[in-house]
């Protein structure tokens, strides 16, 4: 019996050992400062911002190497969110010890099949705050805040950037190079963003348009290694 | 060899005698495969309870006023009685007609606009519409887990007593998909175990010559969205399908409805316009407006002499069906919902 254990104890640290973990972890700046939400912070152009809520879906997550897929995760889907520290870092698992690769590669969204599969668990629970209702799909990425130049109730702006069909997909793939196995740090700044719209004009997307996949196009430039 | 033979029918018989057991669901012969997934929400009759519970149970709405059965009543098969729009709380009126429910796993988009592509889904739609249930799923979820009945029936169907909204909304699903029409006495025509009288069958006739393109047997709808030429209201100013798709092609389009038990499901149209058949019928016949994105059905006038009209409904309501009007399993269900020990 005793041996049997060893025997199995020994199988089972080997296999343990055959595989690595990785780490993606994501910093949230405004500018070159860590972002703190509700802070004041001064745009280019001297407008007062301030940030309430930010997240978005980081899904399908692969290496690549000479730019082919070496491994993916298995039910690739989480939901970062500034006011939730754990979910700014993702453990990848189970990453085969002999994987090499030069590149990782993540959808920044909701794939479309997802989006037509009815509701998911998880992260991808509707309780999230993350689905839309009266049309249903995921918003993949959420930003909300105030500014002195929106002239909404409260000077608040809000982008509910999503959309699958209808020629308003909004689902960006991003690919980061980097052959780092152990952790994978990568900034996202959001003033890069904000300083490209014109917030007393453009201060509110609720839903699939035109405006959405504007904006959905410029977001692959706010995420940078670190 | 023979010996194998007699096992496999001994076996086969087993499974015929298994099967007897009243099913969850059922494709009625000769109807198209539905298009709902169920291996991603496989049937069990405890998720259908609860499912049924909740569709019965106030605790969707934001004051706990009012429940999918508020607007989906199931004497009238499932639509709302009267009411051109549907209601919600605090007297909240909403912008489209209530719509009868059955035969849902055969749908491909819900909602007049089809703004829902999902079944599982569906459900979120009027609990966060601010018309009509003004509430949210996180704290329907929130509100469920702290219900001692919830718990318990959740525990028994999941083996595990902690819900979220996609077990709320999979379950709500599951109930859905159950409540079934195919036992009117136009199916009964169909299987030759009855038969229409002469108007019937003339009604028949004129229905499959005028309306049977967008009102496709059996189910009676191809489920796609088409403009019937109705007048624009202009207190609610309702483009339909162009909302989601923003495609001008689009404009004033609506889901087709099913006209499946149509004798109780009035008032009709997207908007509740229309009170009697005979009003939805002259429709089709004197004031279609002429779209230029009609259906060709639509494009050339519909003629039909008022006796025909009567055939015509005489032939609708062949497709009344009472086994679903007055089906107890589709009920409130007071087991449940009335039990003394319940305690949210």
């Amino acid at each position: 019996m005793r041996l049997l254990v060893t025997l199995f104890l020994c199988l089972f640290s080997t296999i343990c050992l055959a595989q690595q973990n990785c780490t993606i972890k994501f910093h949230h700046l405004f500018k070159d400062k860590i972002l703190k939400l509700e802070e004041e912070y001064i745009l280019q152009n001297m407008d007062t911002i301030s940030i309430h809520t930010l997240k978005y879906y980081i899904s399908i997550i692969q290496f690549l190497k000479n730019k082919e897929v070496v491994w993916k995760e298995v039910n690739s889907y989480h939901l970062v969110d500034e006011e939730n520290i754990k979910t700014k870092e993702i453990n990848l698992n189970k990453i085969p010890q002999n994987i090499e690769f030069d590149a990782i590669q993540f959808n920044l969204g909701i794939d479309s099949t997802t989006n037509y599969s009815g509701v998911r668990g998880g992260d991808l629970d509707p309780t999230r705050g993350m689905y839309w209702t009266w049309q249903n799909g995921y918003i993949n990425f959420k930003l909300e805040g105030k500014c002195s130049v929106c002239n909404t109730r409260n000077k608040v702006f809000q982008f509910h950037i999503g959309g699958y069909e209808n020629g308003f997909s909004t689902i960006q793939n991003i690919i980061i190079i980097s052959s780092n196995n152990k952790v994978l740090e990568i900034n996202v700044d959001i003033e890069k963003l904000l300083s490209i719209i014109n917030l007393s004009s453009q201060n509110e997307i609720m839903q699939p348009s035109k405006e959405a996949v504007e904006i959905a196009n410029k977001l692959p430039i706010l995420f940078r290694i670190k | 060899m023979k010996k194998i033979i007699y096992l496999i029918l001994i076996t086969f018989s087993g499974i015929v005698s298994f099967k007897t057991v009243e099913p969850l669901f059922v494709i009625p012969k000769g109807w198209q495969k539905p298009t709902y997934n169920f291996t991603e929400n496989i049937l069990t009759k405890e998720k259908i309870n609860i499912g049924r519970s909740l569709f019965y149970d106030n605790i969707l709405s934001k004051d706990n006023s009012i429940s999918c059965s508020s607007c989906h009543l199931s004497y009238t098969a499932f639509a709302h009685t009267d009411h051109d729009l549907s209601h919600g709380i605090y007297n909240r009126i909403g912008s489209r007609n209530a719509p009868a429910l059955f035969n849902l796993a055969w749908s491909k988009k819900l909602m007049w606009d089809g703004a829902v592509n999902h079944l599982d889904a569906q459900a979120l739609a009027p609990i966060h519409n601010k018309d009509e249930m003004d509430e949210t799923i996180a704290h329907v979820v929130e509100k469920l887990n702290e219900s001692i009945l919830y718990k318990k029936l959740f525990l028994k169907a999941y083996k595990d007593s902690i819900i979220t909204g996609e077990k709320t909304l999979k379950c709500i699903a599951q109930f859905l998909i159950t409540i079934q029409s195919f036992n009117s006495k136009y199916d009964s025509v169909m299987i030759h175990q009855s038969s229409f009288t002469n108007q019937e069958a003339n009604g028949y006739q004129l229905f499959q010559k005028n309306c049977s393109s967008c009102h496709k047997e059996p189910l009676f709808t191809t489920f796609d969205f088409e403009t019937n030429g109705l007048k624009v209201d202009e207190t609610l100013n309702d483009i339909g399908r162009m909302k989601i798709t923003h495609d001008i092609k689009d404009s004033l389009k609506f889901k087709i409805p099913s006209l499946r038990n149509i004798e109780f499901s009035s008032p009709y149209m997207h908007d509740g316009r229309f009170k009697k058949l005979m009003d939805v019928l002259n429709h089709y016949t004197s004031s279609i407006q002429q779209y230029n994105n009609l259906p060709e059905s639509l494009k050339k006038k519909i003629t039909l002499t008022s006796n025909q009209k009567v055939d015509m409904i005489a032939f609708l309501l062949t497709l009344s069906d009472k086994h679903f009007l007055f089906n107890s399993t589709y009920q409130f269900p007071k087991k449940i919902l009335l039990n003394p020990s319940k305690d949210k």
